[in-house]
């Protein structure tokens, strides 16, 4: 801990309710495993995991269900070599981690100029020395964690506030992704993490319809 | 924070979020977004935070 850190104030954050905590803890998972592979630890962790409600989302059970099974078999070198073989940035990647790539992206008006902005509105930015853009699609899983959970010095969004982000700048670009992961070639393991990112995105999108 | 039943509570618990400890159990595990640095809260998301210097920046920046 350094010493800025051992002298922070303590912060009060409010309990949030467990669906709330779910799908903070949904997007913190699937942004990890966009962002990087799975390590042995993680791997670990998800294998020893327990499943949803079976009376739940079928899709995501399902979903949920065989990347618990996928992760007990899995180790985390031939994890690595996939995630590389699909995302690898040099060269034309397999499968494209940008939303730009999904949402269509002009010259001007690019979606990262609209996420940047939207950022700074929401009082985030990129960590400095990140070398990312903004519309990394690992990135907005990630704020979205921030919007549900807080964090990075901030509270919960409203549900405005998700919504509006998530509609704006993840709904239909990581459908979209997770689809195409699902049917590239060199998928495996994360064939398994795009059911349940295709799973979770598309709960999201029905719920954020629904007030 | 409000506790009232709203029909998209009612959906998310029925779809079974409400219980969904196992995803709690392992989603603490992060690891950095690519290029970004390792930050010693371990609590904290790794890829955005607050900044008044970068707000700044960014701000400059907006069309």
């Amino acid at each position: 801990m350094t010493a800025q850190a051992a002298a922070a104030p303590v912060a009060l954050h409010r309990v949030l309710p467990p669906e709330e905590a779910a799908r903070a803890n949904f997007y913190a998972l699937l942004a990890r495993l966009v962002n990087a592979p799975p390590d042995g630890a993680l791997l670990h962790r998800i294998s020893g995991a327990g499943p949803l409600e079976a009376a739940g989302e079928p899709d995501l059970a399902r979903a949920w269900r065989e990347l618990v099974a996928a992760s007990s078999v899995m180790d985390a070198d031939a994890a690595a070599q996939e995630h590389e073989a699909l995302f690898a940035t040099m060269g034309k990647q397999v499968v494209a981690i940008y939303a730009g790539a999904y949402t269509g992206a002009p010259a001007v008006e690019h979606p990262r100029v609209r996420i940047r902005a939207d950022l700074v509105a929401l009082g985030l930015a990129p960590r400095p020395g990140a070398t990312e853009p903004e519309d990394h699609l690992g990135g907005l899983l990630e704020v979205m964690r921030v919007l549900v959970g807080g964090g990075a010095g901030r509270d919960a969004a409203t549900l405005a506030e998700q919504r509006r982000f998530f509609q704006a700048h993840v709904g239909p670009a990581a459908g979209r992704f997770f689809a195409a992961l699902a049917r590239a070639e060199p998928a495996n393991y994360y064939r398994k993490v795009a059911a349940l990112g295709a799973a979770f995105v598309a709960l999201e999108a029905e719920s954020f319809s629904l007030d | 924070m409000k506790t009232t039943r709203t029909p998209r509570r009612n959906f998310l618990l029925a779809a079974g979020l409400g219980g969904a400890g196992a995803i709690a159990a392992v989603a603490t595990a992060r690891k950095p977004v690519p290029g970004a640095k390792t930050q010693a809260a371990a609590a904290e998301p790794q890829g955005y935070r607050a900044s008044e210097h970068i707000l700044k920046y960014y701000k400059t920046t907006e069309v």
